[in-house]
């Protein structure tokens, strides 16, 4: 049978016995005890900046290849303003033109391309929207 | 007449009122006091109700559901146990009470919590992971005081955790550490968690000028899936790397996280968070009241435990506003320091305080979401708090 190694009890490990507790290695581990928990911490948040720094990135470049996909049929939708300036979700605006499509189909076709180019929806802007029929 | 007699004798010699002692009518006052507070109140009734209803089993003379009979019991050489009782005799509390003992409901527990916490404010705000770590000063320095007052290292290792503000994660110590301090322990920290609306509101005040707690923090950035998806795996990884000791409590909260932000297994993390964690709670505050017995509970030492857990919830309050305060100065007065309050765990009583002494000066202030960052941060901050003290002096 495994077990894991004794890891523990550091304190007897160091001064024999627990009888060895006094004020100064009490000051001591109390202070090495909130530096441990400050540095252990500010890895995670390092970590997490290095994280979204990492996650920044891919979402750039996926922008730069949706825009690049989209482009040729600029006249159904675009991307719109990867720019600095971006919309509260729950607002929209410009002027959409809907060529042989109803508005509920529209809204549908809308929230589908924000879907699969996870784009989302107060950053893409759609200019018309065209029914195109089978040769 | 005799007979009679003799019958009455033997009742009153097998009921209760001839086994009662002043501590057990002293201890079923508490428990009626705690259900009051509980009822009446609403201070914590989810886990004080079943708290005190343990202490008021524990203290009905001859009830016997705390009774041990393994007590007197040595382990033979073929390693059966020598003597006349098995453990299944012992009363039904004592045996449920092995959860306790074993470290399985506080583990338990913070599956649940961590299939009910969102990261996302934590990983929007990332510095909000130092105010977390600033609010754990009260665990050293009512360590400090403990040793000064006498206690052994493992003691003051257990209570001083009390101001990590976190149930599970002081059970999880004490019970490793000073077991026979978990009733005291762990009445005062969840006693403590409840009256954090009352504890914390002036300390915020003193420290804090208003311009300070009226700032308005802006607003967070999205978090991705994969991040929130991301964090619970490798920050497991990198925390058990530095303390291994730490990872049977933060294993199970970020396994209970990856349940919830995974997306796949709704079922798991439904159940996570409620069903099982619902009956972790009624096993851990049932039994854990139950350890209030009378006579092993009304001590002087009692007093000592319950003022030191107040001084570390003090102080690690003022360590989370003092280094709010730093950040504020920092970073021109874009974090207001209230928010460092939340970095005591007691998710999310402790934000809730933040976000409602935030309105109290600007009635337009939200800073919920921004307090929860400091708050999910202290509860990892505690159980590394713990894990050190473990590493420190466990036998």
């Amino acid at each position: 049978m495994n077990i894991t190694p004794q890891l523990l009890g550091i304190f007897t490990d160091i001064y024999g016995s627990y009888d060895a507790m006094n004020i100064q290695r009490a000051l001591l581990i109390a202070l090495v005890g909130f530096i441990t928990v400050i540095v252990v911490l500010a890895c995670i948040a390092l970590f997490i900046k290095f994280i979204a720094f990492i996650f920044a990135v891919i979402e750039k470049k996926n922008e730069k290849k949706v825009s690049t996909v989209i482009t040729p049929i600029e006249h159904h939708s675009s991307p719109a303003q990867t720019s600095d300036v971006t919309l509260p979700e729950t607002e929209s605006q410009g002027e959409l033109e809907l060529i042989g499509v109803d508005e509920p189909t529209a809204a549908i076709l809308m929230a589908l391309v924000s879907y699969k180019t996870n784009i989302p929806l107060n950053r893409l802007a759609f200019r018309s929207i065209k029914l195109v029929e089978d040769e | 007449m005799e007979l009679i007699t003799n019958l009455l004798a033997g009742l009153w010699e097998s009921s209760g009122f001839a086994l009662l002692t002043w501590q057990n009518l002293v201890m079923i006052g508490v428990a009626v006091v705690f259900l009051f507070l509980a009822i009446a109140k609403k201070f914590e009734p989810l886990l004080l109700v079943p708290i005190a209803f343990g202490i008021l089993l524990a203290n009905l003379p001859g009830s016997g559901v705390m009774d041990d009979v393994t007590l007197s019991q040595a382990f033979g050489g073929d390693g059966s146990l020598a003597g006349n009782g098995h453990w299944y005799e012992s009363g039904v509390l004592r045996i449920i009470y092995a959860g306790v003992k074993s470290s399985i409901f506080p583990c338990l527990i913070f599956l649940g919590v961590g299939a009910m916490t969102d990261f996302g404010p934590l990983l929007s705000n990332p510095i909000s992971l130092l105010l977390g770590a600033a609010a754990q000063l009260g665990i050293y320095v009512a360590f400090i005081i403990a040793i000064l007052l006498g206690f052994t290292p493992q003691e003051a290792a257990s209570i001083s955790i009390i101001g990590g503000a976190d149930g599970p994660t002081a059970i999880w110590l004490t019970g490793k550490l000073a077991s026979h301090l978990l009733a005291p322990i762990a009445l005062a920290a969840y006693s403590y968690m409840a009256l954090i609306p009352l504890i914390q509101p002036p300390i915020m005040k003193i420290l804090t000028t208003k311009k300070e707690r009226e700032v308005k923090m802006t607003q967070l950035r999205k978090v991705s899936k994969t991040e929130k998806i991301v964090f619970p795996v490798i920050v497991l990884v990198l925390i058990a790397l530095i303390l291994p000791s730490v990872v049977p409590l933060l294993g199970m909260l970020m396994l209970g996280n990856l349940f919830r932000e995974c997306g796949v297994v709704e079922r798991l993390s439904d159940t996570a968070q409620n069903a099982m964690n619902n009956i972790v709670v009624i096993l851990l505050g049932v039994t854990v009241g139950a350890t209030a017995n009378g006579e092993s509970f009304l001590k002087v030492q009692t007093l000592g435990i319950v003022a030191l857990g107040l001084t570390a919830f003090v102080f690690s309050t003022i360590g989370g506003v003092l280094l709010g305060k730093l950040l504020y100065v920092i970073t021109k007065g874009k974090i207001n320091p209230l928010i460092g309050a939340a970095g005591v765990s007691a998710v999310p009583m402790a934000a809730r305080v933040a976000q409602n002494e935030g309105r109290k000066y600007n009635p337009t202030n939200f800073l919920l979401m921004h307090a929860m960052g400091p708050n999910v941060a202290g509860v990892i901050g505690s159980a590394v708090a713990a894990g050190f003290l473990l590493l420190m002096f466990q036998n």
